[in-house]
């Protein structure tokens, strides 16, 4: 009976994919210069857009919340925090789209590689999978816990931003040294936290 | 009735397949493709002569031309992984390994089961062989198309209907091999129908997406270098080992 049962998950699961397949959109096929294009960008959203410094202590920093508590009735502190955690979770969403972002440039990049190793894919894809599942529980316990249940958030994300970048420049600098540099020269003293 | 129709609807395709293969010269293109098509084709017209003529005739060739078939079977898996992935020397190497790893597990099952068993008959195991010849094909099959989404590897035409076609044969055969070991041989006429309607509907997507040459598209020319890969799995790396410092310090604050 498991025999049967397994027989017809293997047939059953193969037509499933197969009507995935035909479903599937032609994805279009993306250049290397397109790519590089992507990378950077998500790099540059995490760096400008999610990770400076000012705006993450805004957002996560008690002190607002303290002086509504202080100055406002309870209904504006009630909708000042249901305004917070929204801020917060939209913040951990475009977070967790942006790791995705450079997981499509991994994947899209390492298939051209003869040199491709499969032990070290697996490990990666299992790292992006544990993170964005990590993403997901994070979500959770902002919903669970509030805004301000994640206080330790700004400078763990700062340090981490800061790193973040820096593995990405090096992770770039391979596919178009002399463009990076330029990026490079250009993007100093933009603001960001890192 | 219905299954002479079938059968008779399944060599029509076979015939338009190899036409087509000739004029439109994609016959050295896929060659294991149509190395297939042309035997399955072959078996299906002698056969069909044959039985016409003497029923004892079919009776003492189906099972051994049928495991011919089979075996080339594996050709058409061996050659949608190569065509799949032929551009992507990286994700190809990969798919091989996979491949074999679960051909060699699938194998050792199968041995074990067959050490293991006591009684034997020349029908019952070729069955038993077809339906774990399956199981290995639609496991190879899953592993490229895993592959495929994984890396979001763009199919052209004619590898995404082989892929379809043959898939579909696979998936439909071998749910109901499973189905026809469990229920017996009151299943047999309803099985004989299922396996020819679902190769009937391979070849007629075969027929479709193979009509004119449609190669996949081109991957961009780019630097493939070891370093390269090198650094690219060490940025990689780099960047989920910060994000993941950073989510859990905000997990545990």
């Amino acid at each position: 009976m498991i025999g049967l049962l397994l027989y017809l998950l293997v047939g059953i699961g193969l037509l499933v994919v197969l009507w995935l397949l035909a479903r599937r959109e032609g994805a279009p096929v993306e250049g290397c210069g397109r790519q590089f294009v992507e990378a950077r960008q998500a790099l540059r959203t995490l760096q400008l857009g999610l990770l400076p410094e000012n705006l993450i202590e805004r957002i996560f920093d008690r002190e607002d919340f303290r002086y509504v508590m202080a100055a406002g009735p309870g209904e504006i502190s009630e909708l000042f925090l249901q305004e917070r955690k929204r801020i917060s979770l939209m913040w951990v969403r475009r977070v967790r789209c942006e790791i995705r972002n450079l997981m499509q440039f991994h994947l899209g990049y390492s298939r051209l590689h003869a040199k491709l190793s499969l032990p070290t894919e697996i490990r990666l894809a299992l790292d992006f999978t544990l993170l964005l599942l990590a993403c997901r529980a994070l979500r959770i316990l902002l919903n669970a816990r509030g805004p301000y249940g994640a206080g330790a958030v700004v400078g763990v994300m700062t340090a981490a931003a800061g790193r973040v970048c820096a593995a990405s420049e090096k992770s770039l600098a391979f596919l178009n040294p002399p463009a990076l540099e330029s990026f490079r020269r250009n993007s100093a003293g933009d603001g960001a936290a890192i | 009735m219905l299954s002479l129709l079938l059968w008779l609807a399944g060599m029509m395709f076979e015939f338009l397949l190899l036409v087509r293969s000739v004029q439109t010269k994609t016959f050295t293109k896929y060659f294991y493709f149509y190395a297939y098509i042309l035997v399955v084709f072959t078996v299906s017209a002698a056969l069909f002569i044959g039985r016409s003529l003497s029923s004892p005739f079919y009776d003492a060739w189906y099972w051994p031309t049928q495991f011919a078939t089979l075996a080339m079977g594996c050709g058409v898996v061996l050659e949608i992984v190569r065509q799949a992935l032929a551009a992507y020397p990286g994700a190809e190497r990969f798919a091989r390994r996979a491949s074999c790893a679960v051909f060699a597990v699938t194998f050792c099952y199968v041995e074990w089961h067959v050490v293991r068993r006591t009684e034997w008959s020349t029908a019952a195991a070729t069955v038993e062989l077809e339906r774990d010849l399956r199981v290995i094909e639609a496991l190879v099959l899953a592993t490229v198309l895993a592959i495929v989404f994984y890396y979001r590897i763009e199919l052209g035409r004619n590898v995404t209907g082989m892929i379809v076609g043959f898939g579909a044969y696979v998936g439909v055969s071998l749910t109901t091999l499973a189905l026809r070991s469990f229920v017996g041989p009151r299943f047999d006429t309803a099985w004989a129908l299922l396996q020819s309607a679902s190769f009937v509907f391979g070849a007629a997507v075969w027929t479709v997406a193979l009509w004119s040459y449609s190669p996949n598209p081109a991957p961009p020319p780019t630097e493939r270098n070891d370093a390269g890969y090198d650094a690219l799995v060490h940025g990689t790396r780099a960047q989920l080992q910060s994000v993941r410092s950073s989510l859990r310090g905000v997990a545990r604050s």
